[in-house]
C-alpha cells in the first residue's frame, strides 16, 4: 500500500465509523467508555511492558476528560481512539511488505519447502516428494481466478481447519503468480516462528484478538472494506477461526462477508472503473489436521460458550510442524485445495466472462441489486439479506467442494456403530467412555463403510461433494489401510488401530472429528449419529 | 401514500386467475397503471374489450382501465413491482419466464399458496431458482376472491426478508380495503396458507357428513396444531400461526362453502369421486397436490405420527379410503396433552 493509500484508509476508516455512530449522545457515549473500558482490562494482562506503560497513563488521561465532556469533544476522541487503531492496523500492511512479498515469497517458501530448505526440512524424505507443492493438489476455477483477479478484487474465502492453511494459501497464491492478498492474521501467528516468517511475506496485517471493544472490530471491517475498495485482493477464513469441532463452517462471520458488498457499492457511486468485487470459496481438505486434538477437545469443552483463543497448540512447536509435514510427505498424503466457482457479491455464480448468472445460467445486470430510483446505494436492511444470501452461496461451494477422505469414511463408520452400540449414551459419556465395548469388529465397520460411501457416490454423482481417489476406487481395504496409516502416523494416541479382525478406538475425540467432516451433507448414515 | 407520479409506474400481476384478477382489479381501482398477464388471447381480449374474466369471475364487471396483456416481456420489464398468482402446477414454468425478463431491482412477490408436488419446495424457493430476483415476498390472508370482488373488507399479510418488499407492496395497498399487514417470516407465511388447504379439504369432509360446528372447530384446531408442527419444524417462526396467514386464513376458508378445497371435501363426504369434483369445480383445488406434497415431506422428516389429519385426507384422497373409514381411524387416536406437539415446536 502507498503512503497515499495508507493515509487515505486512516482517514476513510474514522470517517466511516465515527458515521456508524453518528450524533447519538448515547451511542457515542458507550463507544467511548466501552472502549475504554476494554482496553484498561487488557493492560491489565498485557506482556509487553512497554505498551503498559504507554498506554495506561494516555487511557486514564482520556477516560478522565470523557466523563466530564460534551458530545462534541467525546466524538473528538472517539475519533482519536479509531485513528489509533486504524494507524495501528495498518501500520503492519506496509508497501514494503506488501511488495516485497511478491519477490521475497518465492526465496522464502521454496526456500521452506524445497530440497535446498535451510531448515532441513526433507532430512529422512522419501525420493519423489522433495516439495510441500507436490502434495498440495489445486484445482477447481482456477483458471478464472487468475483472470478475474485483472477484471476487479478478490476476496477469497476459505475454509479453515488449521494454521496449515495460511501457508498452503500463501503457496498457492504465489504459485498461480497472483499479487499477495491482503490478510487480516491474529496476532499470535505472527509470533509464531514458522507463520510468523510467512505472515510477514505476505499481505498480512496483524489482528490482536484480545482487542475486545466493538469498536476495534468495527475498525477492522471498515480497514477490509476501504482496501478491498481501493483494488487490494483480500483473503480472509470467513468462518472467523480454525473449525473446532472438524464440521466445514455453516455460520460465517457476516460483518467481515459484508465488506465486498460494501466496497462494491462505494465503487459504483464513486464510477470507478473496475468496480467488481468477486468472492472466491477455496476449500482446503486434509487426510490429517495437525491440531486436532486441541481443536475438538476445545470443542468439546467449549460448546455452546465462547472459545478462548488458542495460543499454544501443536502449531507453535516448529518440531511437531516438520514431524507432521515429513510424515504427510511418506504418506504420500494429498492436500486438497479446491478453488470453487467465483461469485460476486450476492451469492450469484460468476462466469468465464465475468458477468453474474442466475441459477438457470442467464446473464445478469448485478449493479442493479444496489439501485433505487435508478442510482446505486446502501441500504442496510437490504444489504444484510444479500450478505445472508452471500453466506449461504459459500457454505454451499465449501461442501460441494469437501474432498471425502479414507479418515473421515473410517471414522464415521467406526463412530456410527459406537453410537448404535451405546444408545443410552449422551454425546459426552459416549466419547468418554466409548461404551462396553472397547473393539469394533472390522466386518462392521466395512458393512457401514460401504453404505455410507453407496450416499457419498450418489451425493457426487450430483456435484455435491467430491471424493479422494483411495474412496473412488470403492476398496474399503485400501481405505481402511489408508486411514490407519495416517491415524497412527502423527496424532499423540491414534484414533484407532486394528488388532486382527477389529479395530480398537483409541482416541474417540479424534474419531469423533474426523466423522464431523461428513456433517451437514444429508448423509443418513452419518446423521443417525449427531 | 406514494406521489401520484409512481403510480404511473405501475405494477405488473401475472396470472389471469381469478385471485390475480381480483388483485389486478383492486390495485387498478387505487389508481396504480396495472398490467395483468396471462397466457390465452381471447381470455386477454375478453378483458380489455368487455371488461370481464368470464371464465374465473363471471358475475364481475372489471375497472376499464385494467390493461390484460400476453406480452411477458412488456408486461414485466418496466414494472417496479411484479406479482405472481400462478397456480403451483405451472408456477415454475411461468417463473422461468418471468426469469428471462426480470432484473435485480426490481420486486417479486406472489400470492400461490401450495407446494410443489414433486420437489415439495415452497413457491418463493422456486422464484429464487428461476429468477435473478432476491428481493422476493409473499402475500397471504383470508381472501376469498370473490369477496375481495365484492368490495368487503379483508386483510393479508405480505412477508418478505427485505423490508422494501415490504414497504412497497404496503403501499400498492394504502388505503384500499385490503388492509395490508408486513411480516418477516416467509417460510410460515407460505406454509400456513399451503397448509391451510389440507385442512380445509377435512372440514368440508366433516360439513359433507353432516357433521356440526363442533365437528368442523375440532378438526380446525387440530389442524392448526399439525400446521404449526409441521411448519416450525421446517423453519417457520410459531408466532406467525396466530395471524391472518394462519388462522386467519384458515378461518375463511373452512367456513366458507366458497373455499374450493372445501368444496372438494364436501363433495367427496357426499360419495363423489375426486376426478368428479375437481371436474364440476372448474378450478384448480390447491389443497389436493398440496396434501401429497406434505404427506411426503412429512414422511421424509419422520413426522407423519404427528400429522393423523394430513394421513386421514391423503387416505381420502389417494389410498381409496372412505370418509367414513378415515373418520374413524381418527377418532382411535388416543388423546394426551393437547397442545403436545406445540410445546416440543
Amino acid at each position: 500500500m502507498d503512503e497515499r493509500d495508507k493515509e487515505r484508509v486512516v482517514v476513510e476508516v474514522t470517517h466511516r465509523v465515527m458515521d456508524a455512530y453518528g450524533r447519538d449522545p448515547k451511542k457515542v457515549e458507550q463507544a467511548l467508555f466501552d472502549t475504554l473500558y476494554e482496553e484498561r482490562l487488557r493492560l491489565r494482562t498485557e506482556k509487553d511492558k512497554d505498551e503498559v506503560k504507554r498506554l495506561s497513563g494516555y487511557y486514564k488521561k482520556m477516560q478522565s476528560e470523557a466523563a466530564k465532556a460534551d458530545l462534541e469533544r467525546q466524538r473528538e476522541l472517539l475519533s482519536e481512539l479509531i485513528g489509533h487503531y486504524t494507524t495501528e492496523v495498518s501500520g503492519h500492511f506496509d508497501k514494503r511488505v506488501y511488495k516485497a512479498a511478491t519477490t521475497v515469497i518465492p526465496f522464502a517458501i521454496s526456500g521452506l519447502l524445497n530440497t535446498m530448505s535451510p531448515l532441513k526440512l526433507i532430512q529422512g524424505l522419501p525420493r519423489g516428494f522433495e516439495t510441500l507443492g507436490d502434495q498440495l493438489v489445486l484445482q477447481g476455477e482456477i483458471e478464472l481466478l487468475k483472470d478475474l483477479a485483472s477484471k476487479g478484487t478478490i476476496v477469497l474465502v476459505a475454509t479453515h481447519s488449521s494454521h496449515m492453511d495460511s501457508i498452503m494459501l500463501g503457496w498457492a497464491i504465489y504459485k498461480l503468480g497472483l499479487p499477495p492478498f491482503t490478510y487480516g492474521a491474529g496476532m499470535n501467528l505472527f509470533s509464531n516462528p514458522i507463520l510468523g516468517y510467512f505472515m510477514h511475506n505476505l499481505g498480512a496485517y496483524k489482528v490482536d484478538r484480545r482487542k475486545a471493544a466493538e469498536l476495534y472490530k468495527d475498525v477492522l471491517k471498515a480497514y477490509c472494506g476501504c482496501t478491498i475498495e481501493m483494488g487490494y485482493h483480500n483473503m480472509f477464513f470467513p468462518g472467523g477461526t480454525r473449525t473446532r469441532s472438524g464440521a466445514t463452517e455453516e455460520r460465517l462471520k457476516m460483518g467481515l462477508l459484508g465488506q465486498g458488498l460494501d466496497a462494491y457499492i462505494h465503487n459504483l457511486r464513486n464510477k470507478k472503473e473496475n468496480p467488481d468485487v468477486f468472492v472466491v470459496p477455496v476449500t482446503i481438505n486434509y487426510e490429517l489436521v495437525l491440531e486436532a486434538e486441541t481443536l475438538i477437545d476445545d470443542y468439546l469443552k467449549e460448546v455452546g460458550k465462547s472459545r478462548y483463543i488458542i495460543t499454544d497448540d501443536e502449531f507453535s512447536k516448529p518440531r511437531v510442524v516438520f514431524d507432521f509435514i515429513r510424515k504427510l510427505f511418506s504418506l504420500d498424503s494429498k492436500i486438497h485445495m479446491t478453488v470453487g466457482r467465483p461469485l460476486d457479491v450476492f451469492g450469484n455464480a460468476v462466469d468465464d466472462e465475468g458477468n453474474s448468472e442466475d441459477h438457470r445460467g442467464r446473464v445478469i445486470d448485478r449493479r442493479r441489486y444496489v439501485f433505487r430510483n435508478g442510482r446505486p446505494g446502501f441500504d442496510k436492511q437490504r444489504d444484510k439479506e444479500y450478505t445472508i444470501e452471500l453466506a449461504d452461496a459459500i457454505t454451499a461451494s465449501f461442501h460441494r467442494d469437501t474432498v471425502v477422505k479414507s479418515t473421515n469414511l473410517v471414522s464415521s463408520a467406526v463412530f456410527g456403530w459406537l453410537r448404535e452400540q451405546n444408545p443410552e449414551l449422551d454425546l459426552y459419556k459416549l466419547l468418554r467412555a466409548g461404551g462396553g465395548k472397547p473393539t469394533v469388529p472390522l466386518r462392521d465397520v466395512y458393512r457401514r463403510m460401504e453404505l455410507t460411501l453407496k450416499s457419498l457416490y450418489r451425493l457426487s454423482d450430483l456435484g455435491r461433494i467430491r471424493i479422494d481417489k483411495t474412496l473412488s476406487r470403492g476398496d474399503s481395504v485400501l481405505m481402511m489401510g489408508e486411514a490407519l496409516a495416517h491415524f497412527q502416523s502423527f496424532h499423540q494416541h491414534p484414533a484407532m488401530v486394528r488388532h486382527g479382525d477389529t479395530l480398537c478406538h483409541e482416541d474417540r475425540n479424534l474419531i469423533y472429528y474426523y466423522r464431523n467432516r461428513l456433517t451437514g451433507f444429508g448423509i443418513k448414515e452419518v446423521e443417525m449419529g449427531t | 401514500m406514494s406521489p401520484p407520479a409512481s403510480k404511473e409506474l405501475g405494477v405488473t400481476v401475472v396470472g389471469g386467475g381469478s385471485f390475480g384478477t381480483t388483485l389486478a382489479s383492486l390495485l387498478t381501482e387505487q389508481g396504480w397503471r396495472v398490467k395483468l398477464w396471462m397466457r390465452r388471447k381471447e381470455q386477454a381480449r375478453e378483458i380489455n374489450r368487455d371488461h370481464i374474466n368470464s371464465r374465473y369471475l363471471p358475475d364481475f364487471k372489471l375497472p376499464a382501465k385494467l390493461k390484460a396483456t400476453t406480452d411477458l416481456e412488456a408486461a414485466v420489464k418496466a414494472a417496479p413491482v411484479i406479482l405472481m398468482a400462478i397456480p403451483t402446477a405451472s408456477f415454475r414454468d411461468v417463473a422461468s419466464l418471468v426469469g428471462n425478463h426480470v432484473r435485480g431491482d426490481q420486486v417479486l412477490v406472489h400470492a400461490t399458496k401450495g407446494l410443489e408436488r414433486e420437489t415439495f419446495k415452497r413457491m418463493s424457493e422456486i422464484l429464487r431458482e428461476e429468477t435473478c430476483s432476491l428481493k422476493i415476498g409473499v402475500i397471504s390472508g383470508p381472501n376469498l376472491a370473490v369477496e375481495v370482488m365484492r368490495g368487503n373488507p379483508a386483510g393479508a399479510v405480505i412477508a418478505s426478508h427485505y423490508q422494501e418488499v415490504i414497504e412497497k407492496v404496503e403501499v400498492l395497498f394504502a388505503g384500499s380495503r385490503m388492509r395490508m399487514y408486513g411480516g418477516r417470516d416467509v417460510i410460515g407465511t407460505e406454509l400456513g396458507g399451503a397448509f391451510k388447504n389440507i385442512v380445509a379439504l377435512a372440514t368440508g369432509v366433516s360439513d359433507g357428513m353432516g357433521f356440526g360446528d363442533n365437528s368442523k372447530a375440532l378438526v380446525m384446531t387440530r389442524g392448526l396444531n399439525e400446521m404449526v408442527r409441521f411448519s416450525v419444524a421446517l423453519g417457520a417462526n410459531i408466532l406467525t400461526f396466530g395471524g391472518l396467514a394462519g388462522i386467519g386464513d384458515m378461518i375463511a376458508t373452512c367456513a366458507s362453502p366458497l373455499s374450493r378445497n372445501y368444496r372438494v371435501g364436501f363433495g367427496m363426504a357426499k360419495g363423489k369421486k375426486l376426478e368428479k369434483v375437481i371436474k364440476e369445480l372448474g378450478q384448480v383445488a390447491e389443497g389436493v397436490p398440496t396434501t401429497e406434497a406434505v404427506w411426503s415431506q412429512a414422511t421424509e422428516m419422520g413426522i407423519t405420527d404427528d400429522l393423523p389429519i394430513v394421513r386421514a385426507v391423503h387416505g381420502v384422497l389417494y389410498e381409496g379410503i372412505t370418509p367414513l373409514q378415515a373418520l374413524k381411524s381418527l377418532m382411535s387416536i388416543p388423546v394426551g396433552d393437547e397442545l403436545a406437539a406445540l410445546r416440543s415446536s
